[in-house]
């Protein structure tokens, strides 16, 4: 097997525009090896997205045209990347988005190449050609650093808001077609129909505002507050787990280790505990304000700023002065 | 339907440190549960039982003391219970697992749905579902929350970060799901009971026709090379004045300085 001395980034598209975690993957892996960053496009014959994926600077982008691929199942998908491979040769290194589509293809591309693959990165770096990987673990509660010394490509999902995205304008960019990648149809599953949700999870990873409602404030009265607050504050509102069991928020909303990463300017905490698997989500937040009743509570070891006292009260009077 | 669910036993709480001495993980006291995804895998097994009948195998890898949460999956309502047990499986990491798991699927035969949780709590990587999947040569379906059997198909939906996706599956099939798919039931006295009536067998590496490269630690090519507990960085917070309209002054003072809120805020 020949090794290419390249750092493959998997393009993650949804329905047809590209997911900006993608570009935070290719500024990190710019950033931290020497060797040639190429960015794995499959989009639609009459699309264009590498115009906008040029911005980011790769160092070449392999572009796969194709409708049906577009629109393929992990199985095809799988397939398809692995004749890219056998076609270009295996690259040292191939990171995937730790999003659902992420997590799904690559662990079956794994084992079919029959490599290693770690999940959820929070950071990497190169030690020479080996890409050192660290992973969280336990709900985040532990750290390890991974490596992949004897197989290749290395793989790695990362996680997104991790890595900051930057522009950059590459001179030496080369877009390379790939026609006919005879990848092989899968019959048995039919992707019946894709629609965008009316909320998407980027608005609450995006968001520059977050008002966030734990258990401590999900009466009726302190959503309602809550929804006016964020309103005033042109913020958006985020969850905990146990308000997903509400009909108005879903996992679209909820933040943490099994929901969103969040990192806005500014994060305002009602009634949150202060759970690992909630905190996990917002540790790139720049400014955290808490409220809680328990002058104890976990949260507060997380915050800059926080109030001991009803959350609803507090919200109220913050509300009033805006 | 033959519905096969894999479960893993994990500790019971994630919070867990690293002992200074042996730098591993400290796992004393600590009981084992069955990592909670899987619990809802269980019980959609168990709907699609009662929706279109057929049969529930529970199976994990892993040392003899899974036996107890295979014990409970068979209070739980499943039928019968296999454990994959060897020295050989030590240190496996999610390929070699996926290996061992999915050449025990080709022996137990004539199976249509293998059914896994999105993750496991400790491990935290969700792989071991589409390598299954892929040594098996079947479609995969991951983080579904929502499933409906008919008899030879499922119609699944999914959410994908940006898009809601509905998709129909023909059989056979390997689907991973979520926690909001189902509420998992308790189990009482009586099916507890009953479990002990049901069978657990265990299978050995010897049984399984392994390839001895692909197990255990020799099956597996990533490394662990450290693990620590992150000094998670402890914000040394400002306590707001404790009456609330005061607080909320003092607060959005403090907001605008710092130019996080801005004039016309
Ligand atoms: C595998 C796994 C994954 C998970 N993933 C996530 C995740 O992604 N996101 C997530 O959020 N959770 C997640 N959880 C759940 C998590 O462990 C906690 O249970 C959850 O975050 C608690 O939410 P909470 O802080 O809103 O509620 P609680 O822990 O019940 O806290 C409520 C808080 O409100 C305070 N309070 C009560 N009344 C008032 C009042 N009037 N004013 C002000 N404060 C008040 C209380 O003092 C308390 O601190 C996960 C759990 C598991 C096992
Ligand atoms: N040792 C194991 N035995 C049986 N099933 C497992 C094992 N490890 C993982 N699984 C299954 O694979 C899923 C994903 O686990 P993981 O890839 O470790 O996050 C879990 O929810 C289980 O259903």
């Amino acid at each position: 097997m020949t090794v290419i001395k390249e750092n493959w980034v998997f393009v993650e598209t949804d329905l047809n525009k590209i997911n900006p975690v993608t570009y935070e993957l290719i500024t990190k892996m710019k950033q931290i090896s020497h060797d040639p960053v190429v960015a794995i496009l499959i989009e639609k014959s009459d699309a264009n997205l590498e115009t906008e994926l040029s911005e980011y600077g790769p160092d070449k982008i392999l572009l796969v045209k194709d409708d049906e691929l577009v629109d393929g199942d992990d199985l095809e998908l799988t397939d398809a990347l692995n004749k890219l491979i056998q076609k270009q040769g295996t690259p040292n290194t191939f990171i995937f988005p730790a999003t659902v589509v992420g997590r799904s293809v690559a662990p079956r591309l794994q084992a079919r190449l029959r490599t290693g693959l770690t999940a959820d990165c929070l950071d990497l770096k190169f030690e020479d050609d080996l890409l050192v990987q660290t992973k969280p673990s336990y709900g985040d509660n532990i750290m390890c650093e991974i490596t992949i010394p004897n197989h290749h490509p290395q793989m790695a999902t990362a996680r997104p808001n991790v890595f900051t995205a930057e522009k950059e304008n590459n001179p030496a960019l080369k877009i390379e077609e790939i026609d006919n990648l005879e990848w092989e149809k899968d019959t048995k599953l039919q992707i019946k129909s894709q629609v965008l949700p009316l909320k998407t999870s980027n608005d609450i990873a995006k968001a520059q505002r977050i008002v966030a409602l734990g258990r401590g404030d999900k009466t009726e009265a302190g959503i309602g507050i809550a929804n006016n607050l964020a309103k005033k504050l042109h913020a958006t509102v985020g969850v905990t787990r146990p308000l997903t069991d509400l009909d108005q928020y879903t996992i679209t909303e909820q933040i943490g280790q099994s929901g969103q990463t969040v990192a806005p300017d500014l994060l305002i905490n009602l009634g949150i505990s202060g759970a690992v698997q909630y905190t996990a989500g917002i540790s790139n937040a720049k400014i955290v304000v808490s409220v809680n009743t328990d002058e104890n509570a976990q949260i507060f070891k997380y915050s800059d700023y926080y109030f001991v006292g009803n959350a609803l009260e507090f919200s109220k009077a913050l509300e009033a002065i805006l | 339907m033959k519905i096969v669910v894999c479960i893993k036993q994990v500790p019971e709480t994630t919070n867990v440190k690293i002992n200074e001495k042996t730098k591993n993980i400290d796992r004393r006291g600590l009981g084992g549960v069955i990592n909670s995804y899987d619990l809802h895998a269980l019980e959609t097994a168990l709907e699609i039982k009662r929706n279109v009948g057929g049969e529930v195998i529970t199976m994990t890898m892993g040392p003899d003391d899974f036996a107890v949460s295979l014990r409970e999956t068979l209070a739980l309502g499943a039928d019968s219970s296999i454990l994959l047990s060897d020295r050989a499986f030590a240190g496996a990491d999610t390929l070699a697992t996926g290996y061992v798991l999915g050449k025990a699927i080709k022996k137990i035969g004539d199976v249509d749905l293998v059914l896994l949780g999105q993750q496991s709590v400790d491990a935290d990587t969700g792989q071991v579902g589409p390598i299954m999947a892929e040594l098996l040569q079947i479609p995969q379906v991951t983080y579904a929350n929502e499933v409906i059997a008919e008899n030879n198909s499922l119609l699944i939906k999914r959410n994908l970060d940006n898009v809601a996706q509905e998709i129909t599956a023909q059989l056979p099939l390997l689907l991973t799901v979520t926690d909001t798919i189902n509420q998992p039931q308790y189990t009482n006295v009586v099916e507890i009971t009953k479990s002990f009536a049901k069978p657990i067998t265990t299978w050995h590496a010897s049984e399984l026709q392994l390839d001895d490269s692909r197990v255990g630690q020799a099956g597996s090519p990533t490394i662990v090379r450290s693990i620590s507990s992150p000094e998670k960085a402890a914000k040394v917070g400002h306590k707001l004045t404790n009456d609330p309209r005061e607080a909320a002054a003092e607060l959005v003072a403090i907001l605008k300085k710092q130019n996080i809120l801005t004039e016309e805020d």
